[in-house]
């Protein structure tokens, strides 16, 4: 009758394992494929003119195909950034380090890399920075085939 | 054009991590809480809209059909809105316009977000081939556009603590907040974690669980019930493009253009000053100034002054986030929603504690994705000229 | 209630799995067909809305993406449900109703194909505590549905066959079906079971694929396309969630959704020349005959349906671009469309369509 109430499940774990096929589609493929050759594809908007990299397929502002690709030597200022400095899990390099947005030479949209090999201290916004490319083995197509950018070396000089 | 629009029910839950109770427990929660403040019975309304953050967040596809019954939505009309962190913004303004179109009389807008049930890290760094590891997570896409801002405005670097400081003041005054920190001052914000530089630990939003429910209705079914209504006076949402050369994140057209509409419909001129208080997405300190300049609150490059003289405080002419906002507790499915419904209580004189006093005109703001998404609304204490 | 009608739609081929284009690449083609055949200026749409769903894409904010396609440069007026884009047809259509816009654009974005095993994902759309943790098949609970519409005498698997084989034979003359072909029902009936009393055909097909629909109001309808379909009704409703719980030999949703959109059509569904029906399951169209009140004469499925192809999230958009089809070609005076979300008809819409006299 006044049997005691049960213990209440606090916790019900279940665990879901998805896996996704993830398609690139034809704009971002070309580009990857350039990751992997050390070179970075641009494209030019035959509408707005503006210079897209990495380069979709279309402009999504004049909804038309890129021109032919480009080549961009990947040299770029800091747009601006910011300094990770705290631990989190799964992460791969450790803490504080420069995750910049690049604008590289040549191309009207910026991208996101890793500053390194520099004083975190020196890193501002206006300064000129470069690829640092994977070693020939290691070279995939992916963004990873660029390790990080440095500064340029004028920039060293100035700041020596 | 159609009758006005009023906030006529309100609920909401603690913002917490909430282990203790189920999604479907939570919801009923701030649902049964807003149709009782509408004085009716659950379902009795024309039609459901829910809001909700990403699915992979808690790990629930199409929760709206597994929520049927907390809702008491059986034989509704129930559409779940999705549109980023904006979503809870774009869902009430998305329910006003099911009773504006005729389509229904009162709508149930419900929105929450149980991440703690989930693994939100999982469903924000999903291993895409097409982007560089990075590591740099959810601030490291904000940080940058911060560090942008200051060097645009030359605001001094205190504005950002201020403003930490300001929100979680007033959140201890708001129980459903999640962080309650009576001991907050600028030195310690100041003092706190560096996470992504130059955003600090006590400058970001926590990570919540939480849900919230809001009542709409046409004028006709407004006068019916003992608590004053919330009057829409003017909403609007926009949409830009997120990749393309050139794109401002600083001060995003979408967000201009989407508070400017809702000003035009509200007969507002001068929102400064005919605004009493805000409650604006702001889920680091920083993208308060950012807002008020984007939003027409501020001029361009001056929003920190508003920050600086204390226009912003609780006791300001211009009190931004009396609820303690996004800072003070994040149920990201429903923060959009949270802070429509905070600039409703506001104008309905029953915000308690964090009552800003005399206010008669308010907005709530919504944004999502990398700024991509706004919504907004201006709520009044008057029915509107029709 | 303002005079909405459908003026133009596109698909794109409804593909078992689409390994060249990503989300904006699949869309753009399409955006343009819908536009270009009516035609439209891009800049003259007034509000675009559109619906995917983020655990088929295996992502969170998939659609961001999307919008790439969309040209939302200056800012546009936009929103999304994460459900079957019927349902973002229903927003476009009630956002034309305020007045503030003559023209929308609805778009649907399925890619069912992304997910490796639909198994790992299906489970999750049910109640985490209860449901997901049994882990069904994702075909589990349409089989237990088919099986008590078997019982209870709504169908037979004879009949289930002649469905998959007509659907099929219609879907010859659809360019976007996935599959399609002359199939003879003893021999669909030989087939293997799947989730018994479902055999592989009577399941339909899932793959990727997008629907553009453009809607247009009154006068700027009439001035855009020489033969609008009218939207005369539309409405959805949403069912309890457990199957244990519901009459799975019943839909009342569906019913209710009928009975309130004939109430604005001023027509019925027994009324309707042809009808687009959202069926993921063979077994679903008898049911949704019932509940929806069709009649004999009404053609079903005349595009083949979702048996010849099912791309997620846009396959009710789909039955609404098909029926306008339609009734643009001047081929059916008035039109039946209808879309489902979740799982054994959880939630239904439908639309009843109709063009001018001729």
């Amino acid at each position: 009758m006044n049997k005691p109430l049960p213990e209440p499940v606090s916790l019900m774990p279940t665990p879901l394992r998805m896996e996704y096929t993830f398609v690139a589609g034809v704009g971002r493929s070309r580009f990857l494929r350039g990751l992997s050759e050390r070179r970075l594809l641009a494209g030019t908007c035959p509408s707005c003119r503006h210079v897209y990299l990495p380069a979709p397929e279309f402009c999504a502002r004049c909804l038309v195909e890129l021109d032919e690709p480009i080549e961009l030597d990947g040299r770029g200022v800091v747009s601006t950034f910011c300094v990770v400095s705290f631990p989190f899990p799964g992460q791969e390099i450790e803490p504080p380090y420069v995750v910049a947005y690049i604008q590289p030479h040549g191309a009207d949209t910026r991208l996101m890399h890793l500053i390194r090999e520099v004083d975190i201290a020196e890193v501002h916004i206006g300064m000129e920075v470069e690829p640092v490319w994977r070693e020939g083995d290691d070279l995939e197509p992916s963004w990873m085939s660029i390790r990080h950018y440095r500064p340029v070396a004028t920039e060293e000089v100035r700041h020596a | 054009m159609s009758e006005p629009v009023a906030v006529i029910g309100i609920g909401q839950g603690k913002q917490a991590k909430r282990r203790e109770t189920t999604i479907g427990a939570m919801v009923r929660e701030a649902v049964a809480a807003a149709m009782a403040d509408a004085e009716l019975e659950l379902g009795e309304v024309d039609a459901i809209v829910l809001s909700k953050t990403p699915d992979l967040f808690d790990g629930v596809m199409n929760p709206e059909l597994y929520l049927a019954d907390a809702l008491g939505a059986r034989g509704l009309p129930v559409t779940r809105v999705f549109t980023g962190g904006s979503v809870g913004g774009h869902a009430a303004i998305y329910g006003a316009h099911l009773i504006e179109a005729g389509l229904a009389r009162r709508v149930l807008v419900a929105a929450y977000s149980k991440e703690s049930e989930g693994n939100f890290t999982w469903a924000l760094s999903r291993g895409l081939p097409f982007s560089a590891k990075l590591g740099a997570g959810a601030g490291g896409h904000f940080a940058p556009v911060i560090r942008e801002y200051i060097r645009r405005s030359g605001a001094p670097e205190h504005i950002g603590w201020q403003v930490a400081v300001n929100h979680r003041l007033n959140a201890l005054r708001n129980p459903y907040a999640h962080v309650h920190m009576p001991d907050i001052t600028v030195e310690k914000v100041k003092e706190s974690r560096m996470l992504w530089d130059p955003i600090r630990y006590l400058e970001s939003c926590p990570s919540s669980d939480g849900a919230a429910a809001i009542v709409l209705a046409a004028a006709s079914q407004a006068g019916n019930t003992a608590r004053p209504p919330a009057w829409i006076h003017g909403m609007s949402f926009r949409t830009e493009t997120g990749h393309f050369a050139g794109r401002d994140e600083v001060n995003p057209l979408a967000g201009a253009e989407c508070a400017a509409d809702a000003y035009r419909q509200a007969g507002i001129v001068d929102p400064a000053r005919e605004i009493d208080v805000a409650e604006l997405y702001i889920p680091y300190s920083w993208y308060e100034p950012m807002w008020l300049e984007n939003i027409g609150l501020a001029p361009l490059h001056q929003g920190w002054k508003l920050v600086d003289d204390g226009t912003t405080r609780f006791g300001g002419s211009l009190p931004i986030n009396p609820s303690g906002g996004v800072l003070s507790g994040n149920p990201t499915g429903a923060t959009g929603l949270v802070r429509f419904l905070e600039a409703a209580l506001q104008v309905r004189g029953m915000a308690g504690e964090h009552q800003v006093p005399g206010a008669r005109r308010a907005i709530g703001h919504a944004m999502g994705g990398a700024s991509q998404f706004h919504a907004l609304w201006v709520v009044g204490d008057e029915r509107p000229a029709t | 209630m303002r005079e909405i009608a459908v003026v133009g739609s596109a698909q794109s081929a409804c593909l078992a799995a689409n390994r060249r284009d990503d989300m904006a690449g699949i869309l753009l083609p399409v955006i343009r067909e819908a536009l270009s055949g009516i035609p439209l200026d891009r800049d003259r749409v007034d509000f675009v809305c559109s619906g995917s769903h983020d655990f088929h894409e295996g992502r969170t904010f998939a659609y961001i993406d999307s919008l790439d396609a969309v040209g939302a440069w200056p800012p546009i007026a936009e929103s999304h449900v994460e459900m079957d884009a019927a349902w973002a047809f229903y927003e476009a259509w009630s956002w034309l109703q305020l007045g503030h816009g003559d023209i929308a654009l609805v778009y649907g974005i399925g890619r069912g194909s992304l997910p490796r095993d639909l198994d790992q994902v299906v489970p999750t759309q049910l109640d985490p505590y209860y449901l997901t943790p049994l882990r069904p098949h994702r075909d589990a609970i349409a089989g237990i549905q088919a099986c008590a519409l078997l019982q209870s005498g709504v169908t037979t698997e004879h009949e289930m066959a002649r469905i998959v084989a007509r659907s099929l034979a219609d879907a010859q003359a659809n360019p976007h079906a996935q599959v399609a072909g002359e199939y003879e029902v003893d021999e669909l009936l030989a087939a293997p079971y799947v989730a018994a009393p479902l055999r592989g055909h009577d399941v339909s097909p899932v793959g990727d694929a997008a629907s553009v629909v453009v809607l247009a109001a009154g006068d700027v309808a009439r001035s855009l396309c020489e033969r609008p379909a009218w939207v005369r009704g539309i409405d959805h409703r949403m069912d309890g969630h457990y199957p244990g719980s519901r009459d799975l030999t019943r839909a009342p949703s569906a019913n209710l959704a009928a009975a309130r959109a004939t109430a604005t059509a001023g027509f019925a569904a027994s009324e309707v020349d042809i009808a687009e029906l959202h069926i993921e399951y063979s077994a679903q169209e008898p049911l949704l005959v019932r509940e929806l009140g069709l009649g004999a004469a009404t053609a079903i499925n005349p595009s083949g349906g979702p048996l010849a192809g099912r791309p997620t999230t846009a396959a009710g958009l789909i039955r609404i671009a098909e029926a306008a089809k339609g009734i643009r070609s001047g081929g059916a005076r008035r039109a039946l469309a209808h879309a489902t979300n979740g799982q054994a008809l959880q939630q239904n819409l439908v639309c009843l369509l109709e063009g001018d006299p001729a």
